[in-house]
């Protein structure tokens, strides 16, 4: 049976996409996921998320994805227990070190191997899975032939996949860049004494999406306008769910902790009717979903261009602050 | 400023060295181990990261000239690339190599299986962060960990003090801050001519011999793209804090010479090994650290990357260092 995950950007959303026909909704803690403040849960909310889920027989994944500074290990320890003891079923992680942690402490929690992971090949899943994994989610670049190939090394392992991807190839992201940090990073504590990383999502900021900026590529000799963005984006899928299914993926992630609630409510709806339709008929028609889903990327990318120019836009004043305050100038 | 845990002799200085022709260009001299091969593009040439008959005689070279020798694995290997990554891993077991330097868990646990004794590095894309991470790495053989650049000093020393790994401690040229599975400047430069062969692939001409900059259209921001990987568009540099690094017992110092020319290479190891004997030796008078001379090398000016805890970007000069 294939579990559907649906985000929980707010405490709205997590309730919401439940009612949608999510099977599971997953949330990130203040300061410990890959997402700014805005799109993170405190802990009062995160506990009526689970409360409200298993009133109706469905489970929350907690998102503690950061790669933390080694002296913050012992707090992440702390908040994992504390969601495991109110119901959370499973937590979303980067750090292999925190994952081997979780699964010798609380060997009834599932873990997921989060998207920072960086999983490039099967061996990678064989890896994680020696270390506890129950879910390993894979990158969003995957065609379907490797996913399948990903399974049969790792029949035992939970796939993961997310409703959206990237064409193959280009940049590693997420799980491999700094791009964003480089020029913005600033370390502030919040009053738990937790730093938020600002600018780098690896550690628990928000990615500021510098590639998202126009950029000219260029040599010495040539310089030329080119308005090129450093990475393509990802968008929402479904022609190929039939193929994904019969590859064995277990766990079907929906994006979005950091779009509308309305427009996260309707995907989860398409996709609820879409596998339900695939697991229901032995000639799933997808087509008039494919054409719902069709005005749902538009609003995806309306969404998204709206939220990149804010992000872009504190990256450029944090990356000023920085630059004022190097005051040597070599 | 003196410093009685560490002495000349367990200091190492190391940087990275691509193919068999640059090993014949650069004078590595100054430095006590090398890296061999480039981690991120199995299709440049020579590369000895994928050239496993060029591996024997780079080896002896530089175990002749009284140097460690390293090598490099692929970092991002697909399903597909495993194979020959595989056989890349036959061929260094085979030599006398140093330490392997591996980036992915999948090789790190490839070589786990078939009880290799050889101690591993773990690259600058193994993502290492924690000193909880450190000690499960230990556990597939890795000695030493290049941290993630995003980390501080206060940071690495941590793990260095809390982990039964060494730390390498990068402190000069570009960092590396996004590695790709295909070649950006092959896909996007107005200037590569994309062939393809017969099978579809596309065939390169190397327009990475050039030096390629990314530039914010609005100004601002550079980065510097040598095509499988995207570096900081300054050079981190920590010649003027030498001494503090030493002080703080870290003793294994990397140079990032990935994209640079022979004469970079040649003069930040003259640089850095004069300014670890300066910060060691007893009888030192003040001089000039070299941070002028680096600063001209440097295109796009100095950082010191995450190791001050602000953007990668920041340079922070010894004086602020020490006033603050």
């Amino acid at each position: 049976m294939v579990m559907m995950m649906a985000p929980g950007g707010t405490k709205e959303m997590a309730m919401r996409v439940l009612d949608a026909g999510a099977d599971s909704t997953y949330v990130g803690v203040k300061g410990w996921s890959r997402r700014g403040n805005a799109e993170e849960l405190p802990d009062d909310q995160i506990h009526e998320v689970i409360d409200y889920a298993r009133a109706r027989d469905k489970n929350v994944r907690i998102v503690v994805n950061t790669l933390p500074s080694s002296t913050e290990i012992p707090m992440f320890m702390e908040r994992v227990k504390m969601y495991h003891e109110w119901g959370a079923t499973g937590f979303m992680i980067s750090d292999i070190g925190c994952m081997q942690l979780v699964r010798d402490q609380i060997p009834t929690a599932e873990v997921h191997t989060s998207v920072g992971c960086g999983i490039v090949n099967y061996a990678d899943v064989h890896f994680l899975t020696e270390l506890g994994a129950t879910y390993v989610v894979l990158p969003y670049r995957l065609s379907v032939a490797e996913i399948e190939a990903i399974k049969r090394e790792n029949p035992n392992t939970g796939i993961e996949v997310f409703l959206f991807k990237t064409p193959s190839g280009g940049k590693i992201c997420p799980g491999k860049c700094m791009m964003s940090s480089y020029f913005s990073f600033e370390r502030t504590l919040d009053e738990e004494g937790k730093d938020l990383f600002f600018g780098s999502a690896s550690r628990g900021g928000d990615c500021l999406r510098v590639c998202q900026t126009e950029w000219d590529l260029e040599t010495e000799a040539q310089r030329h306008q080119q308005e090129i963005t450093i990475k393509s984006n990802p968008s929402l899928w479904l022609t190929e769910l039939p193929a994904y299914l019969k590859a064995g993926v277990g766990c079907l992630k929906v994006p979005g902790r950091d779009r509308s609630v309305e427009l996260v409510c309707d995907i989860t709806n398409v996709y609820r009717r879409a596998v339900d339709e695939i697991l229901g008929s032995d000639a799933p028609k997808l087509m008039p979903l494919e054409r719902e889903l069709q005005a749902l990327r538009e609003r995806w990318k309306a969404e998204r261009n709206n939220r990149d120019d804010g992000l872009i836009s504190s990256a450029l004043a944090a990356s000023n602050r920085a630059l004022v305050a190097d005051a040597i100038g070599y | 400023m003196n410093n009685n845990k560490i002495d000349l002799s367990s200091i190492e200085l190391s940087t990275n060295v691509a193919n068999p022709k640059q090993l014949r260009q650069c004078d590595i001299s100054a430095f006590d181990a090398i890296y061999l091969g480039d981690f991120s593009c199995m299709d440049y040439p020579n590369n000895f990261s994928s050239h496993p008959e060029l591996l024997a005689d780079a080896v002896a070279e530089i175990h002749n000239a009284g140097k460690k020798a390293y090598l490099r694995i692929y970092a991002t290997p697909g399903n597909e690339d495993l194979p020959e990554v595989q056989a890349m891993l036959d061929a260094a077991l085979a030599l006398p190599f140093n330490a392997l330097e591996v980036h992915n868990l999948g090789v790190l646990r490839m070589l786990k299986e078939r009880g290799n004794s050889t101690p591993i590095h773990l690259g600058v894309f193994g993502n290492l962060y924690t000193d909880a991470t450190a000690r499960v790495l230990k556990d597939y053989g890795v000695e030493r960990v290049y941290p993630n650049p995003e980390l501080s000093l206060k940071e690495i020393v941590y793990i260095r003090d809390n982990t039964p790994v060494e730390v390498l401690f990068p402190v000069h040229g570009k960092i590396p801050l996004v590695i790709s599975e295909t070649c950006f400047i092959v896909e996007n430069s107005q200037c590569a001519t994309q062939k393809v062969n017969p099978r579809g692939k596309l065939v390169c001409d190397f327009p990475c011999n050039q030096d390629y900059w990314l530039n914010r259209s609005n100004g601002g921001w550079v980065l510097k793209d040598t095509g499988r990987m995207t570096l900081s568009g300054k050079d981190l540099c920590m010649i003027e804090h030498m001494p503090e690094l030493l002080q703080q017992g870290l003793c294994c110092f990397y140079v990032q010479s990935h994209g640079e020319t022979p004469e970079y290479v040649a003069e930040t190891g003259r640089l850095y090994r004069a300014a670890i004997e300066r910060a060691l030796a007893t009888d030192a008078l003040p001089g000039p650290s070299g941070v002028e001379t680096l600063s001209q090398l440097a295109k796009e000016g100095l950082c010191n990357g995450y190791y001050f805890e602000g953007a990668g970007q920041t340079y922070v000069g010894r004086e602020q260092r020490l006033g603050a």
